[in-house]
């Protein structure tokens, strides 16, 4: 009994020292790690970035063939693209609206099936791409590592692609689809709410 | 209780108490010059992504063409540390790091199928960048010899564990490169070209 009030004691104080022990910080590990952390919240914690990138995943999954392995390797470098234009802070047109639109567009592409030519479908995403991009590498150089930065949002971006494809892969099963077109409709309304909240700020 | 379970706790709740900022610069921490060049590099985020982009690659080709780097890469790391110590060789400027990384990245992305000549070359020449790079971190009471040793260790490790890697994880090597595994390898490609271009961008931005 007495042993195991003593292991209980002991385990308690472990698990405090644990909790309140202080970060190390490792050879640069503050900028390395703030950097990184930053990168990959950026798509995150912006919900209108969240919800286009994961549409573009099931929008990829729905159009298949070359569209669901094309998108995860090109994808990253066509907003690299947009990234470097943030970086050179060289200016887009109304960019908040277009990436609200993104969602509006790819969400409604999600929910109604829209079998677009694979060509067609690129060109959209591609543009699209190009000003998600320039929205996170306009954050790039002020971020406390910016290589940290750029592997933080590179890598969240493609989970959240991967994240998309997933959900698309549900259409395998018996009412999958329609669970993935709620999905889509669900992206285009919150695109709608923040077109219509842009064109609001911007009015 | 009895007297040892109690000095034992004490001396453990004493040392827990004792928690100190974890200093991992193996330098300062005097572990020895072998461990400061085997641990410089992988705690400088540099050198990680571009040995990775690297492994990745060599993967990606099949263990006939990336066994050749287990030897062409330490030896690139050696000889980059010796024409820094002994020309006094500066490191490349951010925007040739940047493009290396860009290159190999969108070799991988492509799933290009190099010749070996052109893998080790490829490998040569990063490995000599990035010896000349870890040669900042050198003062005048290194040991070089041991130093250069630690980092070509760590070179020699991280190819060939990552080329191990992903060669297990393509198994079998006649699997086309448009199947899942092969997909998600030259995803990671689109990733690390993705970050070299963007590094680019910055280096012409500052």
């Amino acid at each position: 009994m007495m042993r195991r009030h003593l292991l209980h004691s002991a385990c308690g104080v472990v698990l405090l020292s644990v909790l309140t022990a202080s970060p190390g910080f490792a050879h640069e590990q503050t900028g390395v790690g703030g950097g990184l952390a930053a990168g990959l919240l950026h798509p995150l914690t912006g919900l209108d970035h969240l919800v286009a990138m994961v549409a573009v995943g099931i929008w990829g999954a729905q159009l298949g063939g070359a569209a669901i392995w094309v998108l995860p390797i090109v994808f990253p470098l066509v907003m690299a693209l947009g990234a470097v234009v943030g970086i050179l802070k060289i200016g887009l047109p109304v960019p908040e609206l277009v990436i609200a639109l993104s969602a509006l567009v790819l969400g409604l592409a999600v929910a109604l099936r829209v079998r677009a030519p694979f060509v067609l479908a690129a060109a959209v995403v591609a543009v699209f791409a190009i000003f998600h991009g320039h929205a996170h590498g306009a954050e790039l150089p002020s971020a406390a590592n910016p290589l940290a930065y750029g592997c933080g949002f590179v890598v969240a971006t493609g989970l959240l692609h991967a994240f998309g494809i997933t959900i698309g892969a549900l259409a395998r099963w018996p009412g999958g689809e329609r669970v993935i077109q709620g999905v889509g409709a669900a992206i285009a309304a919150l695109g709608g709410y923040f077109l219509v909240t842009s064109l609001g700020v911007a009015a | 209780m009895s007297l040892r379970l109690r000095t034992s706790l004490l001396t453990a709740l004493l040392l827990l108490t004792q928690v100190q900022i974890a200093d991992a610069h193996i330098v300062s921490a005097r572990l020895g010059d072998f461990y400061a060049g085997a641990l410089h590099p992988l705690l400088t985020l540099q050198d990680v992504v571009a040995w990775a982009a690297l492994g990745l690659l060599a993967g990606s080709l099949g263990a006939a063409s990336g066994r050749w780097l287990v030897a062409v890469f330490p030896l690139g790391l050696c000889l980059g540390l010796a024409l820094a110590v002994a020309a006094g060789l500066a490191p490349t400027p951010p925007i040739v790091d940047a493009a290396t990384i860009l290159v190999i990245g969108l070799l991988l992305a492509a799933a290009l199928r190099i010749p070996v000549a052109l893998l080790c070359m490829l490998a040569f020449v990063l490995g000599v960048m990035r010896g000349v790079a870890n040669a900042g971190e050198l003062v005048p009471q290194t040991d070089r010899v041991l130093y250069a040793a630690g980092l070509a260790s760590a070179g020699y490790v991280a190819i060939t564990l990552i080329m191990a890697l992903v060669l297990a994880f393509r198994r079998p090597e006649t699997e086309p490169a448009s199947s899942w595994r092969g997909i998600a390898v030259r995803a990671i490609g689109g990733w690390l070209a993705a970050i070299g271009l963007m590094m680019a961008g910055l280096s012409l931005a500052t």
